[in-house]
């Protein structure tokens, strides 16, 4: 076991490395890119040994590891925001195919305006494609959720590919220190890789994906692709449990932070969850009873683990980094839908929406959510969401329009 | 008030208000920001920083900004180093620590060099010590200091700052051994692909900047918590025409001073030239156009200094200059 400063991006690339993914199909795309290098160099030293091929699209990348999965390879793919979305019909045709592999997403905002910045609304678009959804809050989780994401994906009681998510920049490019587990121990944890079955051989050919025309077969096989996506529930605690054992680090499906008493719990996904962590320390050396609940898996949707945790507490809170024009924060349409299954509700419920396209998430916005929360009546509303912008930022939103020749006036505080 | 000038080797150093800031109390938490232009290293410096920090038994965090810039363009990078887990991500609006790679930069609002922490930020200002200054608030400290004098010396090029800046900001923070920011310079220097006799140089540079400079006093963690005093503002629906992402008003791009991005200045030999008209059709930003007499002509406002126009010359008709800095 070795302790190094790792990007988030490195980490990503050490995750395939230890678990010996033999196949990459290749398609850079920032602010991923620095992962497809890292794996690029090793393929070329005789670091990682197998195949990697360089593809003319996202859509050709998803459709090569699709197929490279189903014929028994250990396969990586990564890739980020708008690739993502070009990908997307591929996703939905290889989570059908039922094919085990590993897709690492870069968060990245969504044009138009285009940007770098990161928020998960590339990431959410691809949640109901039938991939599993493991979100990272650090660069030791990234390397962490891909060996636990190969495990899930490769059990055959699921056999779906499974899809991690880091924060583009906030992760991707930034570095701290990671502790990478020994290669033999992540061989005991994993199957090793010549030891998986092949999908095909010559001397007996079959055929995956095909057309199914009538709608009673069709629904049969999607439906089987929910039941394979819940499986993953059981077959992640299984994972965590022996991740924990082997490793010394545990990764639940919901992530607790001073839950225990709290009142008003805050909602969050991604590494702005760590900027959460603070605003509960200091909101808790205040004597407000307040806890952050962080998603940690997306798909299949922690719905028994929300209802308990969520259970009881007085007010509920979600920061979405993402937004559904017309509806408003996805995640928080999700946590309001198991509210409906907690024995005893929460009667406070707020929606915010922050950090979008790079935006941070700044002290006052947090301070905002919980004064915010706190103050509201039972069963009032609007519940939001709230768009989160400080002063200072409108002021410089104000400055651009001005620039770009728009009457600030009118939009602006 | 108390002010205090100290004078060394090339070195000015101001320190204005010390009192009451002591060492760092039992809390520590730095912020640095470095800012430069690309290829000046930036990046680089600040993981030399992280990776010296992280050497050190500290808890740390580094990381760049990029946008779609390129060479000259203003970047900046930052870390974070605590004696706690840091329990921060992204950008540093409000540092401890300002490293300037470019003075320049000063002059450039997008840059965005002195935002934040007024009153607690330590500056440092790499340039010519004596040049005249615009108002730079009330910094803990100011330092001055010829980084590109001392690159120039080690290696023999103004650009590549990235040892000295990492080893100055190293050497403010005060947290580094010598030891580990040489294992630091080399370890991000092999990784950069660098043969042994550059990372020797660049390890000698990071030396004496390191040497040369003092450590400088912060203030308290709980002082300097970033985004204090600001508000969340509600928004107000917008004309529909008027919330697009659309730049309305014409022509606002020519007040942009890019000129100012050039490291180095393309300068063209008019009795040589052949008025081919090709780096005219090959600059990627339209910054060179045809004189009264038919002779290319370049526009130093706007030409970023990317030397392309050099490259393609068919007669290499195309000399540098190294851009003078204040
Ligand atoms: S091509 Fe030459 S003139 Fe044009 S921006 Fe580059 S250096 Fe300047
Ligand atoms: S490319 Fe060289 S020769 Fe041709 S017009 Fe430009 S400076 Fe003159």
């Amino acid at each position: 076991m070795t302790r190094t400063m790792l990007t988030g991006n490195a980490a990503a690339a050490w995750g395939a490395r230890l678990a010996e993914a033999c196949y990459v199909p290749a398609f850079p795309i920032t602010p991923q890119t620095e992962i497809i290098e890292t794996l690029a160099g090793w393929f070329a030293d005789g670091s990682m040994r197998g195949r990697f091929v360089t593809l003319d699209s996202e859509h050709s990348m998803m459709t090569a590891a699709g197929a490279a999965a189903a014929a028994g390879v250990r396969t990586f793919a990564a890739t980020s925001s708008q690739g993502l979305l070009y990908a997307m019909e591929v996703l939905y045709t290889v989570a059908g195919w039922r094919v085990p592999f590993v897709l690492v997403n870069v968060s990245r905002g969504l044009s138009a305006p285009i940007t770098l910045g990161p928020d998960h609304n590339d990431v959410l678009a691809a949640r109901d494609s039938g991939f599993i959804q493991l979100h990272a809050e650090t660069c030791q989780e990234v390397l962490d959720s891909i060996l636990m994401a190969y495990r899930i994906a490769e059990d055959d009681r699921v056999s779906v590919p499974v899809l991690v998510n880091l924060d583009g920049f906030f992760l991707s490019f930034t570095r701290e220190p990671v502790e990478l587990p020994d290669p033999e121990e992540v061989r005991r944890f994993l199957a090793a890789p010549e030891s998986r079955p092949p999908g095909f051989s010559a001397s007996r050919p079959a055929a995956r994906g095909v057309a199914v025309l009538e709608g009673p077969t069709y629904s049969y096989f999607r439906y089987q692709l929910h039941l394979a996506v819940e499986q993953a529930r059981v077959v992640h605690e299984e994972a965590a449990e022996e991740f924990e054992r082997r490793f010394g680090r545990r990764h639940g499906m919901i992530d607790g932070y001073q839950l225990d008493d709290a009142e008003t719990v805050l909602i969050m996904a991604g590494s702005f969850a760590t900027k959460g962590r603070a605003a509960v320390d200091r909101w808790r050396a205040e004597g407000r009873r307040v806890g952050l609940l962080r998603l940690r898996m997306i798909r299949p949707w922690p719905t028994a683990e929300l209802a308990a945790a969520l259970s009881g507490r007085k007010a509920v809170a979600v920061l979405d980094q993402d937004l559904a024009p017309g509806l408003g924060g996805i995640l928080f349409q999700e946590v309001a839908a198991v509210l409906a299954r907690c024995p005893v509700r929460p009667s406070i419920l707020r929606s915010f929406v922050g950090g979008l396209g790079g935006k941070e998430i700044s002290r006052a916005e947090f301070d905002h959510v919980l004064q915010v929360t706190e103050q509201a009546g039972p069963n009032e509303g609007p519940v939001g969401p709230v768009l989160l912008m400080t002063a200072r930022e409108a002021e410089q939103v104000g400055q651009r329009l001005r620039i770009a020749g728009h009457v600030p006036e009118e939009a602006l505080p | 008030m108390s002010t205090q000038t100290v004078r060394g080797a090339g070195l000015e150093q101001r320190s204005v208000n010390r009192d009451g800031f002591g060492p760092s109390g039992p809390s520590l938490r730095i912020r640095v920001r470095f800012h430069g232009r690309g290829g000046q290293g930036v990046k680089t410096a600040g993981r030399i920083l992280g990776t010296g920090a992280f050497l050190s038994g500290y808890h740390c965090q580094d990381f760049p900004v990029y946008g779609a810039e390129r060479r000259g363009a203003p970047v900046a990078s930052f870390a974070r180093i605590g004696n706690r887990p840091i329990d921060e991500r992204g950008v540093i609006s409000e540092p401890d620590l300002i490293l300037v790679a470019d003075a320049t930069l000063l002059d450039d609002p997008a840059a965005g060099v002195l935002a934040g922490n007024e009153a607690a930020s330590a500056l440092f200002l790499n340039g010519n010590p004596d040049a005249p200054l615009p108002d730079l608030g009330n910094r803990l400290h100011l330092i001055r200091w010829d980084l590109t004098g001392a690159a120039i010396g080690r290696l023999g090029r103004a650009g590549a700052l990235s040892a000295g800046l990492g080893a100055a900001a190293a050497r403010f923070v005060g947290i580094v051994a010598e030891e580990q920011l040489v294992e630091a310079i080399r370890s991000e220097f092999t990784h950069l692909g660098l043969s042994t006799g550059e990372v020797d140089a660049n390890v000698a540079f990071g030396l004496d900047v390191f040497r040369a400079l003092p450590t400088v006093s912060f203030r308290d963690v709980a002082e300097t918590e970033e985004g204090l005093g600001d508000s969340v503002v509600p928004m107000i629906p917008a004309d529909p025409l008027a919330g697009g992402p659309n730049v309305i008003s014409p022509g606002n791009a020519t007040l942009r001073d890019t000129g100012a991005w050039r490291l180095e200045r393309p300068v063209i030999d008019r009795d040589r030239c052949t008025r081919c008209g090709l780096c005219l059709i090959r600059c990627p930003d339209g910054a060179i156009s045809w004189d009264e007499e038919g002779l290319p002509v370049i526009d130093e406002q706007h030409c970023k200094g990317c030397l392309i126009c050099r490259q393609i010359c068919p007669i290499h008709g195309i000399g540098l200059e190294e851009e003078a800095r204040p």
